[in-house]
């Protein structure tokens, strides 16, 4: 009786991360020469590296009660952006310090409509959402940007990385993705700022009674993730060797998905960056791995939104028996 | 005895189905296009052609996102399948083009466009195309008239159409190019180019004023007709041509109106070429040609 007590909260806690493990385990046996290989892990990390980048600004937003639709094109706003100053010469951080600026005004002004405008995250990040894609699309002149106009290093930095064996190395794009993680953990971890982030997201009324600088820390998160998502659009653009001012686009649902699934994690239901990561991976390795096993493109969807929607009620029903 | 009878079935039983499908070849088709209507007559057609060659073909489409379809070659690439077959721009999937190189996957575009990293492309000329439906509009006007062109310059395919119908109708003396002409795409080139028109309509108020509107696609060249329709200067006898043989363009052109004709894209004839050229290349290892042209066909009235 005891031990099934102790087993509740652990599965509760870990389940989502079993289940991942689950996952990884079916297709090891289904692909077992081609599935659990460095090659194809490193792969994987690769091509979730971007999401990640996103997903993990993301929590911040989340850690702190709201959420940021924009995130998707502001990737695509900031990489069009350093695309067309490349084009016109501009040298190579030039171009890339402006993207990054660019992605941290956008969020700063997320950060007003919310914190101090009062709008509802959902309304204002709606509107910016509209508003970067737009922009996007003007500069650009709603053409692709590719070839000579990327300065050649830019499209190099995703094929390189640190190499670890022969032949193998650890993706540049992966690296950047583990850089921002470590960032983002110390952050809500061990500052100031990241404690009373997660106050904020747990009572907003009680955090400004406390004296919390309610408003300025919403801003600074929308900032943040700004950043973040600026950083991610220039890794396509990397991933890509070119610029298409939809091309980030489709990242905003897939880091709400991966925050969501993560939140299945924690004891109170809140964002938090391992469980992010969880979601960033069951994502990646289901497209991976269905891939591998063959599995229809449109039946991989419906598979890995029923499998968000599993992991999400699994955890509900398993807080409502607690 | 019995024993060695009884592995011996057992080994031959295990071995059959490997030496029944060892010439069978999995050919892997990715495209972010899947929902455009020229890609599905494409990836159908290949998957017919496939089939009648005996391969297993897995189609991979991801939905507009071309990052996506990066990651999804380098999956392909790991399951060493024979070859693939892509309906991209090339340019933007350079990391699955080199991850397809390392694996030793010979990559063939189907409609793409040429890239070095490319066994081979098959695709329609569009400097033909163009040149189809401007000596259409030369020969209605018996080398004579004032032609608005509706062009587009940023889009590369687009704009080939553009550069050989303007020497075409500078080639001819009698033939004047009153207006070229790139739509707003605001709320789609259709609405675009119908605002154009409308403006060159007002501006050019007498009747035989315009004898001919040629557009690079077929979107301006509906909105051009939407135009002299609400103008009230349909029976003018003005030529619209477009390209590309959309549905709608079909539909006006068997309507008998002012659009008079279309270039259609032969899409089966382009995907039976690719399953061909890979054949090709999986027997010898080599392909005759890297860029693969297959004739596209003028579309009238009389076609339809």
């Amino acid at each position: 009786m005891s031990g099934s007590l102790q087993l509740a909260p652990l599965l509760r806690r870990y389940g989502t991360f079993l289940g991942f493990l689950l996952i990884v385990s079916f297709f090891w046996s289904q692909r077992p020469d081609t599935f659990m290989t460095t090659r194809n892990w490193l792969n994987i990390t690769q091509q979730v590296s971007i999401l990640c980048v996103i997903s993990f600004t993301m929590t911040l937003v989340m850690v702190g009660g709201d959420f940021d639709l924009s995130v998707g094109s502001m990737a695509s706003l900031s990489g069009m952006i350093a695309a067309v100053l490349w084009q016109q010469d501009v040298s190579l951080f030039g171009a890339l310090g402006t993207a990054l600026l660019v992605g941290a005004f956008g969020g700063v002004f997320n950060g007003v409509l919310v914190a101090y405008a009062g709008l509802s995250a959902f309304v204002a990040t709606l509107g910016t959402l509209t508003i970067f894609s737009g922009l996007a699309l003007l500069v650009s002149n709603g053409k692709t940007i590719f070839g000579r106009a990327i300065p050649e290093i830019v499209g190099d930095f995703s094929r390189g990385g640190f190499p670890l064996a022969e032949e193998i190395q650890l993706p540049n794009l992966t690296l950047i993705g583990i850089l921002v993680l470590i960032l983002m953990g110390i952050v809500l971890q061990h500052t100031v700022f990241g404690r009373n982030l997660h106050a904020v997201g747990g009572n907003r009324e009680a955090s400004m009674l406390a004296g919390v600088p309610v408003a300025r820390l919403r801003l600074i998160a929308f900032a943040v993730n700004g950043v973040g998502a600026a950083i991610a659009g220039l890794m396509l653009v990397s991933r890509l060797s070119s610029a298409n001012p939809t091309q980030g686009d489709g990242l905003m649902l897939n880091a709400i998905a991966s925050v969501f699934v993560g939140m299945t994690m924690s004891e109170e239901g809140e964002p938090n960056l391992f469980g992010t990561l969880t979601g960033v991976l069951i994502l990646g390795v289901l497209s991976n791995g269905l891939t591998q096993l063959r599995i229809d493109t449109y039946v991989q969807q419906i598979l890995t939104g029923l499998i968000i929607i599993a992991a999400v009620l699994f955890s509900r029903l398993s807080l409502r028996r607690r | 005895m019995r024993q060695n009878l009884f592995i011996f079935t057992g080994i031959l039983l295990l071995a059959l189905p490997q030496f029944l499908f060892a010439q069978s070849r999995t050919v892997a088709v990715l495209t972010p296009f899947l929902a455009q209507p020229g890609t599905q007559l494409m990836v159908e057609g290949f998957e017919a052609a496939a089939k009648s060659k005996g391969w297993q073909v897995d189609v991979i489409d991801t939905s507009g996102d071309v990052a996506a379809l990066v990651s999804r070659m380098e999956d392909v690439a790991l399951q060493k399948v024979d070859a693939m077959v892509i309906n991209v721009d090339p340019s933007q999937i350079r990391n699955g083009l080199l991850a397809a190189k390392d694996a030793g996957i010979p990559v063939f575009g189907m409609d793409s466009g040429a890239d070095p990293l490319l066994t081979a492309n098959v695709t329609s000329n569009g400097y033909v195309m163009a040149a189809e439906t401007a000596t259409y509009v030369v020969d209605q006007l018996n080398g004579k008239g004032n032609v608005v062109m509706f062009i587009f310059e940023p889009y590369p395919p687009v704009q080939k159409r553009g550069a050989i119908a303007e020497s075409i109708f500078n080639n001819e003396p009698d033939i004047k190019i009153m207006e070229k002409i790139t739509p707003s795409f605001d709320r789609g080139p259709l609405e675009g180019a119908r605002n154009a028109m409308e403006a060159v309509l007002t501006a050019n108020p007498k009747k035989g004023s315009i004898q001919s509107v040629w557009a690079a696609w077929d979107d301006p060249a509906l909105g051009a007709e939407q135009a002299i329709r609400d103008a009230g200067r349909e029976n003018e006898g003005i030529v619209i041509v477009g390209i590309d043989a959309t549905e709608q363009a079909r539909d006006r052109i068997a309507a008998r109106g002012n659009l008079k004709a279309t270039v259609a894209q032969d899409f089966t004839g382009i995907a039976n070429t690719v399953a061909n050229t890979v054949e090709q290349y999986l027997k010898s290892g080599s392909v005759s040609r890297s860029q693969i042209y297959v004739s596209a066909k003028l579309v009238t009235a009389d076609d339809l």
